[in-house]
């Protein structure tokens, strides 16, 4: 069996190519809502999917999306977005109170878009390879369904996001499958050589 | 004779990016610090000319190590090199007194230019 675990210099290498990708992401978001948003260290650690679920779902009043990606590496984005502050958000991005149910849907995948669409889009872009992503949807978790997901011993690369002025946070989590994290981890040598 | 740069990162491979992007037409003497603590360190007991500093890194970020040196009043070029280059990150940092604020990835040549610019090269 291939080793999938990352050593010390391609963690630091991983970690550091998705700090850049969160950059370019936040800096897309403050554009658009003119305001700073924080952004964490990145998060990098290898996970179960039970793991994956009390990562992801501990928290309560969150919204929660998923969108899958295709292309040289192949897996999942998840985000989760906290309820509070999204209406000082929504605000930001002109929307009038009082919000619609649509009218969240829409700023929840309009946020998925832009802070989980570029974090993917500027590591693919660092790794040099191609990926597409698919259109994010709304979730609600279910724990069974985590025990059945693809992501057995899934990569776990999480970011968050705080908009200043707001108590609004979003995480974003990326599950790779085994052949993806095989394919990053050999471009990840390329790059260190 | 050798400039004596502190290079500031938390990560490695930042850290040699940055080293292999110095012009090779100078000589350096280069401090590595791989967080804000070890900079604001090597800082209080060492003269450097040249700082280039990440933002957002562990224990003290970045803004810290600025914050430190404009208080202390006393302080070498300080080129930034950050991810996070919101427009009100670069105010900050500008006002804290780094002479300039660059994106990553790196790029070789506006490097050369910035230290062209401090009168480097």
């Amino acid at each position: 069996m291939v080793d999938l675990s990352l050593d010390e210099d391609q963690r630091d290498a991983l970690q550091e190519l998705l700090n850049i990708s969160m950059g370019q992401a936040a800096n897309s978001l403050a554009q658009l809502i003119e305001t700073k948003i924080d952004i964490s260290i990145p998060k990098i650690t290898s996970v179960t999917p039970t793991q994956l679920y009390s990562l992801l779902f501990e928290t309560n009043n969150s919204f929660y999306t998923r969108q899958s990606f295709l292309g040289d590496v192949h897996g999942e984005v998840m985000s989760v977005l906290s309820r509070s502050g999204l209406n000082e958000v929504a605000a930001l991005m002109e929307y009038d109170e009082p919000l619609s149910k649509e009218d969240i849907q829409e700023i929840i995948l309009e946020l998925c878009n832009i802070l989980a669409g570029a974090c993917l889009a500027g590591l693919s872009e660092q790794l040099e390879l191609t990926t597409n992503l698919n259109m994010p949807t709304l979730f609600s978790p279910d724990k069974g369904n985590f025990d059945e997901l693809q992501w057995q011993h899934s990569l776990v690369m999480e970011v968050q996001f705080i908009v200043a002025i707001s108590s609004f946070s979003m995480r974003v989590v990326f599950c790779l499958d085994d052949a993806s994290l095989s394919r990053i981890k050999a471009t990840l040598d390329d790059l260190l050589a | 004779m050798a400039i004596p740069v502190l290079v500031a990162d938390d990560s490695k491979l930042s850290r040699r990016s940055v080293i292999r992007a110095l012009p090779p037409e100078l000589e350096y003497d280069i401090t590595e610090a791989t967080n804000g603590q070890e900079a604001i360190d090597a800082l209080s007991g060492n003269t450097y000319s040249l700082l280039l500093l990440d933002l957002t890194m562990p224990e003290k970020d970045g803004v810290d190590v600025l914050k430190y040196l404009d208080e202390r009043g006393d302080m070498p070029n300080v080129i930034v090199i950050s991810a996070d280059f919101q427009p009100e990150k670069q105010r900050i940092v500008l006002s804290l007194g780094a002479k300039r604020f660059i994106r990553k990835p790196l790029d070789k040549e506006e490097l050369a230019m910035t230290l062209f610019e401090l009168g480097y090269l």
